[in-house]
């Protein structure tokens, strides 16, 4: 919980630094925690930091050189990395050698990325689809004749003049690095090898030297176009990134903290700043909620957690099932096709600053896509916005305070919104304006609970197989509407919901993940399962070593690093495959085919599980798609508060007063709580409203809330 | 057998011991149909609606219904696709999903492709016709399927799955899943057969049959299902993804009634389809000028020398004559009298394939919210002259590559909504047309031994070509702004290339050699038409390969560019046998990547070359190590090309989009382009000359335009026209006395050619 003016000993550390302001989350033992706020400082991130740091401990009276010595872990995340790429400030001078022939795939972006990240009528909308511009000009694009073919196989060698003839020209040229992507290469190196070979002699015959990069070693997956993109952007926008980590990271030395400063990776873990690869860690801050949903699913007990997050422009979902989330690799970055392991999270744009409006041929009501974000909306006094928002119906029913938003730092005025409600959507419509602030919200709602019944049915489950967390700013205040229709088996809203992503970047695990594309065909009597559980074995051994082989340079023992390995498989001939973790007690003794066999028992289960609307298709044999080894090592993660539960009626001196809300058609009473005051064992009845400087949890009526000893309210609708 | 689903089954056993009519309030389905066609007839309101009450009395219940309803058949596609196999659905999501009202008009639908608007619905309402109620029987649990474009479908390898869905002895909606099949057997192996000239060839027809009951498939379908197509495991896991939709939604369906009570629901879908009525008129008062807007695509099919069957072996013009009336309260009427008749070929269109077209033109300009039903169709009047290849009457034709006739036809379509478009100010919606999706490789083979032993026998070692990259092709040029470059298709706006190594997973005996822009395909302009790209492949690892090629435009082009853009360019072919590429690989001399400039190919490789100014070929075999090339097209362009700024110009040559030699003819631009540094240096003075030359040259050749008809009509009247334009215009006149009439009037002729 947040709990300032008292001295504390910081042990975790979380950082945000954004496009204008480094946000720092700090954490003590005892589960208390502050957070901090500075301008971010592009030219050297590390002066925002600190000063973003010594801000939230000044809320406990302690100064950064006593702060920084108490310190066990910094978890860096940051925008800097994916504004390069939207912004297109990013270091130029890439040199790319492909197959001849294939140089311009880069800029056909598979034709996807003229639409990819459209909204749905985007998307049908052909006349405004448009290519991102290409990050490495073509001139800096050579080809090299040769091919592999689908197994792997080359079925035409390597054209090696031409392979020193590019390496010639993009030297000529002035590159800085030289990436180097083949089609197939994920299966068989061997060209895109010797093309680091002949780059290498090259450079010896003319006395220069840059990095030669290949994409098999980044990124051994299938599909050629996210496998260059993703070399480029590591070039263009992740690897100029590398000075600004190291100068965080030696500012906290600087204060005398020897506490490890990693980086989140989009896929859950930590990275050092040193990891040879960056790209993965060009897209973090978002998901962090999810790794802190894992870390409370798996300090409570809890096998499956939907992980909802209401922020300004957008609902953010992710599910945790069986302890675990899911990683997608179809997403995109900035529009670029990518073959970043993502942790998988739904988005859709709707949040709490999404702008309401009606369509004045349908006469419908349309929330976003677009948002007034930290504006707010019509009733911020201190913004000129015309449009009425989601947060402006919020306030005009009630739920919201107009003098304690963000703790009364913006002053919301009921009038503006209410005017503003009636003048663009209200009043064309004729209709109540409270009535319409409502209906705007149950709509919203209804697409946040489609979205998660969506998401749920997707995966083979329903919502009575989950229990809900809610958090960002808006998730208390929105949690009733969008999980009432839904019955999930419990809904959860942390008191630190508006900090929870934070909570849950400083919750990753120190971490490092390998994937390595197999294709493996295992035939459906097992008659070559030796052979490709051997396969198998020997790509999870290249998987461990280089996990080890990176916590060794971070100084981790290796006895102490946990390696957890997981196959990917599918049906032949079917398109979407699993992940399979690979139980230890198959390990044991080295993979071979009885192991596999038990892989692929989990496997079926699993396909049961989520498919199961789908028959089974053994008959045609399996694949085994891809290998995956995370090494995991030690890491210090925050504590949940805990303490020992009161009584139910929650204490006087937390009643703050009264204030109509409407809910269901009509006005009603609410008692309005303030949350620093409530003791764990309170149960607040609604109507209610708890407030909160950054966060404020609606209790409508006929809902109560349960404060438990982890000070967690426990959102529960009384006849159900 | 009992129904896994207890309320499926309920409502079966009610059903059957009711045992009344299934519409609603004791009315058979006919009686339902004739009741809704009559009163949206006579009041010019779907069902005489013409108050909205529950959307006005209610309109946040509706908007949720709304949503939730769109929510389900989303959920039920994004769920689906992951048990489906076949590339072109899982990779390009040609799946889309759609509930109906009892009668058939349609409610909502899911993302995915758009065409199926109204194809569903002409199916549910000719077995309606057909009397399936008191006949065949439609009870709960059971499962239809139809591909007959005839009755409702836009080609055949679309393959539908209808599920009617019972709410207390009532049929309250229907569930309709399409997705588009690789291979459903047919003559020639692919999607969309060029070769094939009768129903008889075209490969498996389910005419709105009935193929399961209880949730189950019959056995003998499933038995046909397996012998009747080459890539059996394609067909069979594509209908268990589109049963799976069809039961969600039916399980969707079900909650929602749960929750707000059937005559709510039933309100509801009244409400929806009317909506989108008005919906749709809205947004053509609001968006486009009133008026009757013309134009008229041709598609060439030059068979003569590559065709099978004598009846083909022509060299045939198609004219696809568009006539629209847009008026001022918001109506819009398609007339497409003149069109040329049907024949034996596999481009015949049926009505459903038709208005599939317009759909889903329509969805990317005026209805893009995706809040599109059969409303927008009751919002306008269609005419697809019976008999003609827009509307045939023989359901014995073939009826496998509908596009060729549909792709050309909506060029005209997109260039008249663009008239309208601008007249109302809307420059910058303007589509000047685009690059029709075709010239990508069709066929099948088998892999050779030594590769065939690593795939499971219940595989096979059977492979279908048909790459879907060519879903990325150039689009037009608008009244502000160029096209987009090798991104459109217009049947899907969401193009998708695919990876080279996804593409060779599936289509194990082909290596792509290149994907490269095709420089000189887009159409010129002050806005130039999106460009188009070119590809080579080689054969490797097969033990017989059969590759043909459809090409549109093919000799001809479909449509001009507007208000002084050109065309993008028209396909060709080159491909070479018995090659020295091994030899070549060898050796490391280089093999081809391209044909750019057109000719170079042959510089690169040695062999039995054919090239060919024509577009397409039919089912050739291929060997090991031969080489075949195709190519995408560019949009048209919009402007005189001397507009467009030079910097423009000089970029389009940078970028590989046109030759120095191209922009020197056409835009007077000339200059020197450095091929490593890729820069394009002007030569100003030579460019003030060349572009005053071609001034010069106009003013020359200009003439009145009373000069330039009599002209012309000399020409009409002498004959002197080629023979596949001559017989278009006999053929259509034998079929419509309107247009022989139009077009004596205009030419002030008697009697044709």
């Amino acid at each position: 919980m947040s709990t300032d003016d008292a001295e504390r000993e910081p042990s975790l550390l979380a950082l945000d630094t954004g496009g204008t302001m480094t946000d720092t989350f700090v954490v003590d033992d005892g589960a208390n925690y502050t957070v901090g706020k500075a301008q971010t400082t592009p030219e050297d991130e590390s002066e925002g930091v600190m000063r973003s740091f010594a801000d939230a401990l000044d809320h406990w009276n302690t100064d950064l050189d006593t702060g920084s010595r108490s310190l066990e872990g910094v978890v860096y995340s940051g925008t800097a990395m994916i504004n390069r790429l939207l912004e297109r400030e990013g270091e130029e001078d890439i040199g790319l050698i492909t197959n001849r022939g294939m140089e311009d795939q880069l800029r056909f972006g598979r034709g996807i990325q003229s639409w990819a990240d459209r909204s749905y009528a985007g998307r049908l909308h052909a006349r405004e689809h448009e290519h991102p511009e290409p990050l490495v000009p073509r001139e800096n694009i050579r080809g090299v004749r040769g091919r592999m073919n689908m197994s792997g196989i080359p079925t035409i060698g390597l054209y090696e003049d031409e392979a020193r003839e590019a390496v010639h020209d993009l030297l000529d040229r002035g590159v800085r690095v030289i990436c180097v992507c083949l089609v197939y290469s994920y299966l068989n190196d061997d060209h895109e090898q010797r093309v680091k070979e002949i780059a290498h002699e090259v450079m010896a015959e003319r006395g220069e030297e840059v990095p030669v990069w290949l994409s098999a070693e980044q990124k051994p997956i299938r599909g050629e176009v996210p496998r260059m993109n993703t070399l480029v952007i590591e070039a263009y926008a992740a690897e100029p990134s590398r000075e600004q980590l190291h100068n965080v990271r030696d500012a906290f030395r600087d204060q005398g903290s020897d506490a490890p400063v990693r980086v989140l990776t989009s896929s859950g873990g930590t990275v050092s700043p040193d990891h040879d690869w960056l790209a993965d860690t060009m897209l973090s801050g978002p998901i962090g909620g999810i790794f802190g949903g894992e870390y409370v699913a798996d300090e409570l007990g809890i096998d499956n957690l939907v992980c909802s997050d209401v922020g300004g422009t957008s609902f953010d979902v992710g599910l945790i099932t069986e302890g675990h989330y899911p990683t997608r690799w179809d997403q995109s970055l900035a529009q670029f096709l990518v073959n970043i392991p993502m942790t998988a999270m739904d988005t859709i744009g709707s949040g709490t600053g999404s702008y309401v409006r009606v369509d004045h041929t349908s006469k419908r009501i349309e929330v976003g896509p677009d948002s007034a974000g930290y504006l707010v909306g019509a009733s911020n006094q201190d913004a000129d916005i015309d449009t009425p928002t989601v947060t402006d119906c919020t306030l005009l029913l009630g739920y919201l305070s107009p003098d304690e938003f963000l703790g009364g730092d913006i002053p919301l005025s009921l009038d503006d919104a209410r005017e503003a409600l009636e003048r663009e959507v209200s009043g064309p419509l004729d209709e109540d304006v409270h009535e319409t602030a409502r209906g705007v919200l149950d709509i919203v709602e209804r697409d946040m609970a489609n979205e998660l019944r969506g998401l749920i049915l997707g995966l083979g489950y329903s919502p009575e197989n989950y229990t809900l967390i809610s958090y960002g700013g808006g998730g208390p205040l929105h949690a009733a509407g969008y999980t009432r229709d839904l019955q999930f088996q419990d809904v959860l809203v942390p008191q630190w919901a508006a900090a929870f992503s934070a909570f849950g970047t400083a919750c990753a695990d120190a971490a490092y993940r390998y994937d390595q594309q197999l294709d493996a065909i295992l035939q459906p009597d097992f008659s070559n399962a030796p052979i490709v559980a051997s396969d198998v074995q020997s790509t999870l051994e290249e998987l461990e070593e280089k996990a080890t082989d990176a916590f060794e340079r971070d100084g981790v023992d290796p006895d102490v690093v946990e390696f957890q390995p997981a196959l990917r498989i599918q049906y032949l001939g079917m398109l979407d495959d699993l992940e399979v973790a690979i139980p230890p007690e198959a390990l044991e003794g080295g993979f071979d085919g009885d192991a596999l066999r038990t892989v692929i028992d989990r496997y079926e289960e699993k396909f049961d599980q989520v498919f199961k609307r789908a028959a089974k298709s053994p008959e045609n044999g399996y694949q085994v798609t891809m290998a995956i080894g995370v090494g995991v090592g030690p890491s210090a993660k925050p504590d949940i508060p805990e303490e020992p539960l009161g009584s139910e009626t929650p204490p006087e001196a937390a009643h703050k007063g009264e204030r109509d809300i409407y809910w269901d058609d009509d006005w009603h009473a609410a008692q309005l709580w303030q949350m620093r005051d409530l003791a764990p064992g309170n149960v607040i009845d609604g109507a209610a409203v708890i407030e909160a400087p950054a966060t404020t949890v609606l209790v409508p009526p006929g809902f109560s809330a349960e404060l438990d000893e982890n000070r967690i309210y426990h959102l529960t609708e009384d006849d159900q | 057998m009992s129904i896994l689903n207890d309320k499926v089954q309920r409502e079966k056993d009610q059903v059957r011991e009711n045992g009344d009519p299934i519409g609603w309030d004791g009315q058979m389905l006919q009686e339902m149909l004739a009741e809704t066609e009559r009163l949206t007839e006579e009041t010019g309101y779907y069902r005489g609606l013409e108050e909205l009450e529950l959307k006005e009395e209610d309109r946040f219940q509706y908007e949720r219904l709304f949503s939730r309803l769109r929510g389900a058949l989303v959920s039920a596609r994004e769920t689906a696709l992951h048990v489906s196999a076949s590339p072109i659905v899982r990779e390009i999501g040609e799946l889309c999903f759609q509930i109906y009202t009892p009668e058939g008009d349609c409610i909502a639908l899911s993302t995915g492709i758009i065409v199926h608007v109204h194809t569903g619905s002409l199916a549910i309402k000719w077995m309606i016709e057909q009397d399936y109620e008191g006949d065949r029987g439609i009870e709960p649990g059971d499962i239809f399927c139809n591909n007959d474009n005839d009755l409702g479908n836009v080609h055949t390898t679309d393959v539908h799955t209808i599920v009617p869905i019972f709410h207390d002895g009532e049929l309250v909606a229907w569930a309709d899943g399409v997705t588009h099949e690789i291979d459903i057997g047919g003559a020639a192996p692919g999607h969309t057969s060029i070769v094939h000239t009768s129903r008889f060839e075209d490969g498996i027809y389910a005419t709105c049959e009935k193929i399961g009951a209880d949730d189950e498939r019959f056995q003998d379908w499933k038995v046909r299902g397996e012998r009747s197509t080459r890539t059996p495991q394609y067909w069979d896991l594509d209908e268990k993804c589109r049963i799976a939709g069809c039961h969600m939604i039916r399980e969707a369906v079900h909650d929602v009634i749960d929750d707000v009570g059937v005559d709510t629901f039933k309100q509801f879908t009244r409400e929806a389809v009317e909506e989108g009525r008005r919906t749709m008129e809205s947004r053509v008062q609001e968006r486009l000028f009133p008026g009757t807007y013309r134009n008229t695509s041709f598609a060439a099919m030059p068979f003569e020398e590559e065709g099978w069957k004598p009846e083909q072996q022509r060299d045939r013009l198609i004219h696809l004559p568009v006539e629209m009336d847009i008026d001022a309260d918001g109506t819009m009427a398609l007339d497409m009298e003149g069109a040329s008749p049907q024949g034996a070929h596999s481009f015949n269109a049926a009505e459903g394939s038709m208005t599939g077209g317009l759909w889903v033109s329509l969805t990317q300009c005026l209805l893009h919210d995706g809040k599109v039903n059969d409303g927008s169709h009751y919002a306008m009047e269609t005419h697809f002259p019976e008999g003609s290849i827009t509307n045939p009457d023989d359901p014995q034709l073939s009826f496998h590559a509908p596009w060729g006739t549909i792709m050309p036809t909506f060029q005209s379509v997109w260039q008249n909504l663009s008239q309208a478009f601008f007249t109302r100010g809307y420059r910058e919606e303007v589509v000047t047309g685009y690059s029709e999706t075709s010239d990508t490789l069709q066929g099948g083979g088998t892999l050779m031994e030594s590769m065939a032993q690593l795939i499971p026998d219940e595989i096979g070692d059977y492979f279908p070509i048909g790459p879907f990259d060519l879903s990325c092709q150039g689009l037009g040029a608008s009244a502000v702004r160029d096209g987009l470059d090798y991104g459109y298709a217009m049947w899907n706006p969401e193009s998708d290339m695919g990876d080279i190594e996804e593409w060779e997973l599936t289509q194990w005996g082909t290596q792509y050699l290149s994907r490269q822009i095709k420089t000189d395909s887009a159409g010129h302009g002050k806005y130039r038409g999106g460009s188009g790209w070119e590809g080579i492949m080689t054969i490797m690892g097969t033990d017989e390969l059969t590759l043909y090629k459809g090409a549109q435009p093919d000799v001809t082009f479909s449509i001009g560019g507007m208000s002084g853009g050109y065309p993008g360019s028209t396909k060709y072919t080159v491909r070479a046998h018995d090659t020295d590429l091994q030899e070549r690989a060898a050796n490391e001399e280089p093999y081809p990547i391209g044909d750019t400039p057109p000719g170079t190919f042959e510089e690169d490789v040695d062999g039995d070359i054919v090239r060919h100014h024509r577009g397409n070929y039919f089912p050739k075999e291929f060997d090991n190590y031969d080489l075949v090339h195709f190519q995408m097209g560019g949009g048209p362009g919009w402007g005189d090309p001397l507009d467009r700024p030079i910097e423009k110009v000089v970029e389009d040559v940078e970028e590989q989009v046109y030759s120095p030699g191209t922009v020197e003819s056409v835009y007077g631009v000339v200059g020197e382009l450095d091929e490593d540094e890729l820069t394009f240096e002007i030569d100003e003075a030579a460019t003030d000359e060349r572009r005053e030359e071609i001034r010069a040259r106009r003013r020359e050749e200009s003439m009145t335009y009373d000069e330039f008809y009599e002209q012309e009509r000399e020409r009409v009247e002498e004959g002197d026209v080629s023979e596949p334009v001559a017989t278009m215009y006999e053929r259509t006149f034998d079929i419509s006395d309107e247009f022989a009439e139009t077009f004596a009037d205009f030419w002030d002729t008697r009697g044709g050619f």
